[in-house]
């Protein structure tokens, strides 16, 4: 009988082991870094006299996923989600002198309008993505994400689909858009007056947005190039 | 072209306005196109500043020119000159007057330490701008740099070699014309090709003038006129003809393929050996060739620039233009209505921009334009932008990623340039400055000399 209590035993132990290995392996994260070139934000907007874009290229942040989780479009779906949720961290900033017009008085005038000095960039912080399901293998995965975004020192609940793709084994692009009000943000649209009169820029604005990210290459010297 | 709409919108203003021939013009749908400036955002419901940020500037060489550029400087809401920089120090109180906040200094070196100085402008004599640009590079300054760059080749392509090398400043040269919005209008107007083929083209520079400063002392003399001593200077095309020569490469779109010259010292034989006439003969691509004339001896018709194509002729004197078609020349349909001024024995058809836009302002778009801005003036509006954009650029990028990874920064920087004023580089001060030095060889040889590629790669 004793014999058998400590086979029994080492088992149990072993098992435990096993089990509090697994919780601690699960428990790793996988981060996907902003890749410094291949990003594209895009801001559209209107006004009375023609419609504007401004553009930015300097998307910073990272995206992590639960290590194990494999983020990949070929398959039909996403391993562990719960009720399609994906357990993920999402942050982003965006430089927002960084965002150009083609004209360098429009880009003052937005900086100003922006309160840029004071708050230098437009943030993201990602709070729930839910896989959007079906999915068919082959085409990227996209998601129903809500998330803080913060400009001009002003907090909203964002909510948008964002699409996931695999570039390849180590890259990720995301992309997606969104509406938003300036005046949301606390924003005054500029109006400034001219000679041939008023203008008005709209309030209504979309952003869309293009983003490359990759896992950090594993030879030390992959930055210098 | 304007629609019904706006036509009648037109007669209507005008009619109501009466005058006479600029009624009868835009009565008849005047389409005039003059490069106009923008009018600045006055106040209204927001008032914010389309002024960008400012931008330190030192100026090192504080003669006639550097002066000029002082004044300009002024002008410009967002390019205060914190420093003034020269060897003589009279030039540094007459430089004072633009520039009374300025910080003189006789060492450009300490211009450079100062770490408030985030660009600066080089305008000494041409033989010395070599060192100060390369040292104002190393030390992480901007620069503009008068042209010519330099007075040989080797000089000069060691300054664009510096240039190139300096990804996280703004270069650029001193060939103001190619910030000149007339300029970029008439280039869009040639390149619709309403001139044809072009068959040849030609430049002069005439004014009767000494080109010799004087001064006090002997020294100080010799020193002031280093443009009449083929030891430290280019002479004529060198200093002059190097802005026309450049205009036409620019207009022709080619480099030169080879130049032939002529010259000599007809009337100024005060001593110096550079000549006071020259003739130079420039060979382009497909025959077109410019022909270029420059002398001290003689003011008639001072400087103009032609362009001579199979429907029409282009003539540019100063900022303004003209354009003379041939009689069997198809009808471009404007011209019926636009202003044409008499020449001897010919007509020219004014090319005026934004013509439309001044009439929608209540301007009259006919009347000759009030004194309006020199090219130097766009040339240092756009290094002050561009310097501006380029530093925060870099900023922005380091802000968000590794700075040090240069292939990153290039290719971020390479994509905010098509944002930036136009202007002359490195490249254009380097192939502008090449053919001075190599025409100037030619009219002092009397010589042909052929281009060679290996000249202008770096």
């Amino acid at each position: 009988m004793k014999k058998h209590l400590w086979l029994f035993g080492r088992h149990a132990v072993c098992a435990s082991i096993l089990l509090v290995a697994g919780a601690l392996w699960a428990a790793g994260w996988v981060k996907y870094e902003a890749l410094p070139t291949g990003s594209s934000v895009k801001i559209d907007g209107t006004s009375t006299l023609h419609d504007w874009t401004v553009e930015g290229k300097l998307i910073r942040g990272s995206m992590e996923f639960e290590e194990g989780v494999e983020i990949d479009p070929t398959q039909k779906t996403i391993p562990g989600l719960k009720e399609g949720k994906l357990n993920a961290r999402v942050e982003v900033s965006i430089l927002v002198r960084s965002l150009k017009s083609g004209k360098s008085s429009m880009d003052s005038v937005m900086q100003q309008a922006m309160k840029q000095k004071e708050f230098p960039t437009i943030d993201y912080r990602m709070k729930e993505m839910v896989l959007k399901e079906p999915h068919t293998s082959g085409t990227p995965f996209v998601f129903h994400t809500k998330g803080e975004l913060t400009v001009s020192g002003v907090t909203r609940t964002n909510l948008m689909q964002v699409s996931i793709d695999r570039v390849d084994k180590d890259k990720l692009k995301a992309t997606g858009s969104t509406n938003v009000k300036m005046t949301d943000f606390g924003i005054q649209p500029p109006a400034p007056k001219i000679a041939a009169g008023l203008i008005k820029t709209g309030d209504d604005v979309k952003i869309t947005f293009e983003w490359l990210l990759a896992l950090p290459a594993k030879s030390a010297d992959a930055s210098q190039k | 072209m304007m629609n019904k709409e706006e036509l009648s919108d037109l007669n209507r203003r005008e009619f109501l306005k009466g005058g006479s021939f600029a009624t009868l013009m835009a009565l008849l749908g005047a389409v005039e196109l003059r490069a106009q400036d923008q009018p600045k955002a006055a106040s209204g419901t927001t008032e914010y500043k389309t002024i960008g940020n400012p931008v330190n500037c030192g100026v090192i060489g504080c003669g006639a020119w550097g002066r000029e550029i002082l004044k300009n400087l002024a002008r410009l809401p967002n390019a205060p000159v914190i420093a003034i920089c020269d060897t003589y120090e009279a030039y540094l109180r007459r430089a004072a007057e633009s520039a009374p906040k300025a910080e003189k200094y006789t060492d450009y070196r300490k211009v450079l330490e100062n770490k408030q100085v985030q660009a600066v402008l080089v305008a000494t004599p041409s033989h010395l701008h070599r060192e100060i640009v390369i040292e104002a590079l190393k030390a992480g300054k901007h620069v503009y740099c008068e042209a010519p760059l330099a007075t040989t080749i080797e000089d000069a392509r060691a300054i664009a070699s510096a240039a190139k090398a300096a990804l996280k400043q703004n270069f650029q040269a001193g060939l103001q014309t190619r910030s000149d919005p007339q300029r970029h209008f008439l280039l869009s107007f040639v390149r619709t090709g309403a001139m044809g083929r072009n068959v040849m083209a030609r430049a002069q520079a005439h004014k009767k003038q000494s080109w010799r400063r004087t001064s006090p002392t002997t020294e100080r003399e010799k020193a002031l006129n280093w443009r009449l001593s083929n030891a430290t200077s280019n002479g004529l095309i060198g200093e002059i003809g190097l802005h026309q020569v450049d205009a036409a490469s620019w207009f022709l779109n080619a480099r030169p393929l080879s130049v032939t010259g002529f010259g000599g010292i007809l009337h100024w034989t005060d001593g110096r050996d550079v000549p006071d006439t020259v003739q130079a003969v420039f060979e382009f691509p497909g025959s077109v060739n410019l022909t270029y004339d420059c002398t001290l001896g003689n003011s008639f018709d001072a400087d103009y620039e032609m362009y001579y194509g199979t429907d029409a002729a282009l003539m540019i004197r100063e900022n303004k233009a003209w354009m003379f078609k041939e009689v069997d020349s198809p009808l471009l349909g404007w011209e019926v209505y636009a202003r044409k001024d008499s020449f001897y024995k010919e007509t020219g058809i004014a090319l005026v921009a934004n013509a439309t836009k001044l009439t929608a302002q209540g301007s009259n778009p006919t009347a000759d334009a009030a004194a309006e801005d020199p090219p130097l003036h766009y040339a240092l509006e756009a290094f002050i932008a561009n310097s501006d954009a380029v530093g925060t650029g870099v900023e922005d990028f380091a802000a968000s990623f590794n700075v040090n990874d240069t292939k990153a920064l290039r290719e971020y920087l390479t994509g905010l340039a098509k944002n930036l004023s136009p202007f002359a580089g490195y490249k254009e001060g380097l192939v502008a400055t090449i053919t001075a030095i190599k025409a100037n060889e030619a009219i002092l040889t009397k010589q042909k000399i052929t281009f060679k590629d290996e000249w202008f790669a770096l």
